[in-house]
């Protein structure tokens, strides 16, 4: 209970900074199938230059959503807006959605199918017809330009995929998985190309279920469990508002302080350290001045922070 | 609008610019032609000469049958066949197959046989054991009194399965021994030729201005203008459910629905490919129209062209009109099915039903093209599942009032408006469904809340 309403405040705060320049503003939107509601009352912003995780087990209302915001499908209730406007078609051009689950034309030309998809986003030939060329030599696939999808790996048609998705400049971007299929070398390298996007203030969300990959892309993150939002708010923010105060301790002397009761709740000794768990509103802070102060020789004072799996995990489970 | 023209403009290369679309539409006419000339082919290698036997205790038979054998007869015989069939296109492939039979009547070869002071019990013995040693391929026994009601003519071959040789020999022995009997009877064979000679019947249709015209052309040209709406429906509406399936399947539909309004994709699909087709079918009249050409050329006159039915511009501008009606209204059915199945062998079964439609339709272009004012025809022409087949046969079998016409094409029309709105509202949902087909009352759901 107290966690959620830590979570609360933070969203508060989140919202008071972004106010002015969140491009993408989800407001109490609500879609049902029948008697299933598949996304409730869920209201987010994000802001351009960040990365955007969206997380969430399955069937939590992920993609519902991104259906959504992309324009396949309208809210029962709310309303998604898009750099200040209701979402349109002609707004769908801005967008570059690659979904989790999706594919190429088989039989298909590699370029004829760049062409098509940049067509349906309105770019004009001969421009497509460049950054095609721009985009297969930077992926290193320029000599399958003329080749049809059943000869490329899954890894290069991953990329083709993403081509696809990037070809008509968007503005935002929301990439489902886009590391799936991809050998490490080309995960890095996809990273790098993201870092671009982000650095040119592009508006970035990115869905994963891969908790390692989104601690270290996302600068936001959005929880969703059951359709309904958990977590919100800066990577930094949640990460603290999910720490239990927990000190890993390599220390020499300082017993004095350490049995302090109003400050250090209990010690778990391990071979060379000591996990220390403080107090409820005791500030880690005050322990390593009164250690300093106290003598002790002091080799490692460190935070314990709750990785982003565990919080998922937490989170979801305080749901279930 | 522009996205729109995209997708048409994908769908059509999609299919226009692959091999496959090369060959098929190569391949369908010399299909087409290859249906009509292989069997006469294979009938048309002759078999090998058949040993036999003849038993003639009369003596009366066994020379006329040797004259009626004979290559010049045989040979004689074949041309007049070959004239007879020239005249009959309508024939059933049964007919063609017997008549392509006797233009290449197989030869035989008489085997010399002496029976005298035989019984016939040793006679048949004796050739038996012949035919069984392989000295003989056949024999014929011909009864003592061929004028006798219950006279039999024995008949064994080691090629009993091969009708041609029978046929022919049955054929010679028939003729010769009525020329016995009418020798018998004294009847000169001319006499009798003269007597039984076939009338002339000049059969012709009129159209509604009197002219006169060519109903056995007519039957030919509606049957192929009936045969090629037909198979390019079918052929195009697999080919959209095709597409729709595959688009579905790879998730592409996902993308895509993230670009463009599900309806310019759905229409776009459509009309891409049904220029796609129109293209095709343009290629086939184009050629036809050149080989027609090229052979009145070749033969020097006009004759060619007489025969052919009068085709008014106004008949292709109807046709062309069907085959569009026809091509939507199939078309957003198979477009449905797609959207709703998981796989093209689901599809199939799916779209059996339209699929059945369209052969019926078929079917009915006979009864119409028997009967193009009765009653039926009137009511195939203008049920809008059966019209697309049915109008254009009737239009050129014996046009029908102008209202007949625009009736259909509205009720066609109107059909395609109720099937248009469906589809578009099948395929918005369905696209997005993975992973199992859906059920009727699902997709009525899905009809009544998209």
């Amino acid at each position: 209970m107290q966690k959620t309403g830590t979570t609360a405040k933070i969203l508060r705060n989140h919202n008071l900074m972004s106010e002015l320049v969140a491009s993408l503003r989800v407001d109490h939107v609500t879609k049902r199938y029948g008697d299933f509601t598949a996304v409730d009352d869920l209201s987010f912003e994000v802001r351009p230059g960040r990365v955007f995780g969206f997380l969430g087990p399955n069937g939590a209302g992920k993609t519902t959503t991104i259906r959504m915001i992309v324009g396949i499908t309208a809210p029962d209730e709310g309303s998604v807006e898009l750099f200040g406007r209701h979402i349109s078609s002609d707004l769908q051009d801005k967008i570059g959605y690659l979904p989790e689950e999706r594919g190429l034309y088989k039989k298909l030309k590699i370029v004829d199918q760049l062409r098509y998809f940049a067509a349906l986003k309105d770019v004009p030939t001969a421009e497509a017809d460049k950054r095609i060329d721009f985009w297969l030599d930077r992926m290193k696939l320029s000599e399958w330009k003329n080749k049809k999808t059943t000869d490329l790996s899954k890894g290069m048609q991953q990329k083709i995929q993403f081509i696809s998705t990037v070809l008509h400049d968007p503005d935002l971007l929301i990439l489902d998985e886009p590391f799936s299929g991809l050998d490490p070398v080309n995960v890095e390298f996809m990273i790098d190309v993201l870092a671009e996007f982000k650095t040119r203030e592009k508006t970035i969300i990115f869905s994963t279920h891969l908790m390692e990959t989104a601690e270290r892309l996302c600068n936001d993150i959005l929880l969703i469990n059951k359709s309904k939002k958990v977590v919100a708010g800066s990577l930094r923010q949640v990460k603290e508002s999910f720490g239990k105060n927990l000190i890993a301790l390599r220390v020499a002397g300082g017993d004095g302080v350490l049995n302090d009761r109003s400050l250090v709740a209990s010690i778990v000794d391990h071979a060379d350290e000591k996990e220390v768990q403080l107090t409820e509103g005791a500030d880690p802070q005050q322990l390593l001045k009164k250690l300093v102060e106290s003598g002790a020789s002091i080799s490692k004072f460190e935070e314990i922070e709750p990785s982003l799996n565990d919080i998922f995990i937490d989170a979801v489970e305080e749901t279930e | 609008m522009r996205k729109f023209l995209a997708v048409v403009k994908h769908e059509y290369k999609k299919i226009v610019l692959r091999w496959t679309f090369l060959i098929g539409t190569f391949l369908f006419p010399v299909l087409g032609i290859g249906f009509g000339i292989v069997p006469a082919f294979i009938f048309s290698l002759k078999g090998e000469v058949t040993r036999i036997a003849i038993v003639d205790p009369s003596g009366e038979v066994l020379p006329r049958l040797r004259e009626n054998l004979s290559d010049e007869a045989v040979t004689a015989k074949v041309r007049e066949a070959a004239k007879q069939s020239m005249k009959d296109i309508s024939a059933t492939q049964e007919e063609r197959m017997k008549k392509g039979a006797s233009q290449i009547a197989s030869g035989f070869s008489i085997v010399d046989y002496d029976a005298a002071g035989k019984s016939t019990q040793e006679i048949r013995a004796d050739l038996i054991e012949k035919v069984k040693a392989g000295s003989l391929d056949a024999y014929l026994i011909v009864p003592a009194n061929i004028s006798a009601n219950d006279a039999v003519f024995e008949f064994r071959s080691r090629k009993g399965g091969d009708f041609v040789a029978n046929d022919t020999l049955k054929d010679a022995l028939n003729q010769a021994v009525r020329s016995k009997r009418l020798t018998d009877a004294k009847i000169s064979e001319s006499q009798v030729r003269a007597l039984s000679q076939d009338i002339e019947f000049d059969s012709k249709g009129l159209d509604e201005q009197g002219q006169e015209k060519n109903s056995d052309m007519l039957m030919a040209a509606s049957f192929v203008i009936g045969l090629m709406i037909y198979i390019t429906l079918v052929v195009y509406g697999q080919v959209i459910m095709g597409a729709v399936v595959e688009e579905k399947d790879t998730r592409i539909a996902e993308i895509l629905f993230s670009s463009a309004k599900p309806f310019d994709l759905m229409m776009g699909k459509l009309v891409g490919v049904g220029l796609a087709g129109l293209t095709q079918l343009g290629i086939w009249v184009v050629s036809l129209g050149a080989i027609v050409a090229y052979l009145s050329a070749m033969s020097g006159s006009a004759e060619i062209f007489k025969s052919l039915p009068s085709i008014t511009p106004l008949m292709m501008v109807y046709f062309l009109l069907f085959f569009l009606l026809g091509y939507f209204l199939f078309a957003s059915i198979y477009a449905l099915v797609g959207a709703v199945v998981t796989n093209v062998q689901e599809g199939g079964q799916f779209a059996l039903p339209a699929t059945l439609l369209l052969v019926i339709g078929y079917l009915f272009s006979f009864a119409v093209l028997r009967d193009p004012n009765s009653s039926l025809s009137f009511w195939v022409s203008i049920t809008p599942f059966f019209a697309p087949v049915t109008m254009p046969v009737r239009i050129l079998a014996e046009t029908p009032p102008f209202w007949q016409i625009a009736l259909s094409a509205s009720l066609t029309a109107l059909g395609i408006v109720i099937l248009v709105w469906l589809a578009a509202r099948v395929y918005r949902i369905g696209m997005l469904m993975y992973g199992k087909r859906a059920t009727v009352p699902e997709i009525w759901k899905w009809i009544r809340t998209s």
